[in-house]
């Protein structure tokens, strides 16, 4: 579904990646595991189509297609989801009505029907429940006075509700307690989906123990180091980034 | 056809002298620094004067309406009133002096608009309007402007008793071949409020000049105001608010969004009298510059003479949120409609502001046909 091959990208002149190559198949989650700095956000970034991360080298393949010549609301509208690690607070924008334009868009975008306000706020609530999202969240404002841990519950509403095909979550565990990332990693695992494919970005082990990968990247200095499975994730935790980053090169 | 009418005559003369003494406003004049109304009427081509037309559409029972066109049978609340505070500046003086045509809205003690009151100005020239509410009357006003060609100058004053409220809505349609002037001055009394909303769509020089005083405790006043401004429109809202009593509050809160090569200006200055103790004013602007050649001037100014006073103000110019563009289009949304959301969202606070669901509808509505204007490079 994924196919990154020997991706360079420079963010104001300065490269970030150097040289990374990655491919995630349909069905499956992987994890990215990195220190700061490694470029964790960056391929984020670039596969959200985020502007001003240049691709100078290699390519982005999603289902086929070059990434790097859509804008990201068609790669949102072909199945490209980025749960991202600071959501936006957008005052003036009630949240379900953002909802509301957001899956109307991508519909029209694919030709689908669109749905009128009473559907949208049936499947909404449907979706938000699970959530533990309030009707009262849905009316504030976008994001404003929302905690950490429902600002990260409301990425992964939106994911329930886009029902992405390739789902990127940019460290979706940062400033949630050990309750919120329960929350937030059983929604995420009730997506999993057999034509559904994940990347997991994430700073610490300890998201793995509740979204469990079937692979793990470790990023270091821009390109991928080390490879392997779940365990991978406990040997880092254990002997920490430098030692394995180190092995490798 | 003009008879002599001794009470508006010497009103005029006076007017006309003050005007003299003052003569229009340029751009060394502080006050009028980014609206150079001189070089843009030397610029002008008008050769017929033109007389500014007034129009209402029904006047509710129990409110009296005066054309100020027969000053000769004017009752006394109008000679009591008319032209009080038109000569501190330039063009209210003007306006008093050479406008012949106009209105005067009185709504009695205690009565209460069951309407919404109508007005709207057109034509060119100088327009006079007097609006006084007794004590403990209500009204909403809601002024139009409706854009033409030429140089307009429309002189309005606002007498607000005690425990009165006044809700002004005023909103102009963008109007690119126009040279408007407005000056609207208010007086609010014990325990009476004033709201307004001004929603500018800009001209080739549109100057709305606000002053207010509030003069007995419990007065208070809620502004709020919305430009959305495209090509090489202007609009400036300029506002005084004289603190003259203790326990007075003042609001304000102003949008703006300039595209193109479009400029805005915000100019607030609030005078916070001595011994006008326990007054709270706060006043906040803001503008959304969208092309790399609009301008915004945000000035807020504060002269305080008084200790124990709570005074707030902000102004920022920023552009549209880079991180909020990619989130919205991110998620599906298009460029143009994440945009016009933004912008929308930024608009929304000072939007709703206004109670009435009609006329905030109505504001809405004129805030999206501008749009296009300020989005166009």
């Amino acid at each position: 579904m994924l196919e990154i091959k020997n991706l360079h990208v420079a963010v104001g002149g300065k490269e970030i990646l150097k040289g990374l190559t990655l491919s995630i198949a349909a069905g499956k989650v992987h994890a990215i595991m990195g220190p700061n700095g490694s470029g964790k956000s960056t391929l984020s970034y670039v596969l959200a189509g985020r502007a001003g991360y240049e691709i100078t080298q290699g390519s982005i393949r999603y289902n086929g297609e070059d990434l790097n010549t859509l804008a990201p609301e068609e790669r949102a509208a072909k199945g490209v989801f980025l749960a991202m690690q600071y959501p936006v607070e957008i005052p003036g924008v009630t949240t379900l009505n953002f909802l509301k334009t957001a899956l109307n868009a991508q519909h029209r975008a694919r030709g689908e029907k669109e749905l009128d306000a009473m559907s949208v706020l049936k499947f909404v609530r449907k979706k938000a429940a699970a959530l533990k999202i309030s009707e009262d969240m849905l009316k504030r404002a976008l994001n404003v006075g929302f905690s950490g841990g429902e600002k990260k519950r409301l990425e992964i509403l939106q994911m329930a509700l886009f029902e992405p095909k390739l789902a990127i979550l940019d460290e979706t565990d940062s400033g949630l307690d050990i309750d919120a990332m329960k929350v937030v990693a059983d929604g995420v695992n009730a997506l999993r989906a057999p034509d559904r494919a994940m990347l997991v970005i994430t700073h610490y082990q300890r998201l793995l123990n509740f979204i469990v990968p079937d692979r793990i990247h470790v990023l270091a200095g821009g390109r991928i180091v080390a490879e392997g499975g779940k365990e991978l994730a406990h040997e880092l935790e254990a002997k920490g980034y430098e030692h394995i980053a180190g092995k490798a090169a | 056809m003009n008879a002599i009418v001794p009470w508006i005559d010497a009103r005029r003369a006076e007017a006309a002298e003050r005007f003299r003494t003052l003569g229009l406003p340029h751009r060394r004049i502080e006050n009028w620094k980014y609206t150079d109304l001189k070089s843009a009427l030397s610029g002008a081509n008008d050769s017929e004067p033109g007389a500014i037309v007034w129009s209402i559409a029904s006047v509710p029972s129990g409110i009296e309406l005066f054309d100020l066109a027969d000053p000769e049978n004017a009752p006394d609340w109008v000679k009591a009133h008319l032209g009080k505070a038109a000569m501190a500046e330039a063009m209210p003086a003007a306006s008093l002096a050479l406008a012949r045509t106009g209105f005067a809205l009185r709504i009695p003690k205690g009565a209460s608009a069951a309407e919404i009151v109508r007005v709207g100005f057109s034509g060119t020239g100088h327009g006079r309007a007097l609006i006084v509410l007794e004590e403990g009357a209500s009204l909403t006003l809601v002024e139009s402007r409706v854009a033409e060609r030429g140089f307009s100058n429309i002189g309005t004053e606002i007498v607000i008793g005690a425990n009165a409220h006044l809700t002004h809505i005023r909103s102009a349609d963008a109007a690119p071949d126009a040279i408007q002037v407005e000056d609207v001055a208010i007086r609010v009394a014990r325990d009476a409020s004033y709201r307004a909303h001004l929603v500018n769509g800009g001209a080739s020089l549109s100057r709305l000049n606000l002053r207010m005083t509030l003069k007995e405790p419990g007065a208070n006043a809620k502004l709020s105001g919305v430009s959305v401004l495209g090509g090489k429109l202007h609009a400036d809202v300029t506002t005084e608010i004289y603190h003259a009593s203790r326990e007075t509050q003042s609001t304000q809160l102003f949008k703006h969004v300039a595209g193109g090569q479009s400029h805005v200006v915000y100019q607030g200055k609030i005078i916070v009298a001595e011994g006008a103790d326990k007054s709270d004013s706060r006043q906040t602007a803001k503008a959304l510059l969208l092309g790399e050649r609009a301008e915004a001037d945000l000035k807020p100014e504060l002269e305080i003479f008084a200790d124990d006073v709570k005074c707030a103000h902000g102004a920022a110019v920023g552009d549209l949120d880079a991180d909020s563009l990619f989130y919205l289009r991110a998620r599906g949304i298009p460029e143009v409609e994440a945009r016009n959301m933004l912008i929308r969202a930024f608009l929304e606070e000072a939007v709703a502001e206004i109670a009435d669901d009609g006329i905030r509808e109505a504001v809405w509505a004129s805030v999206e046909s501008a749009l296009p204007g300020a989005m166009a490079s």
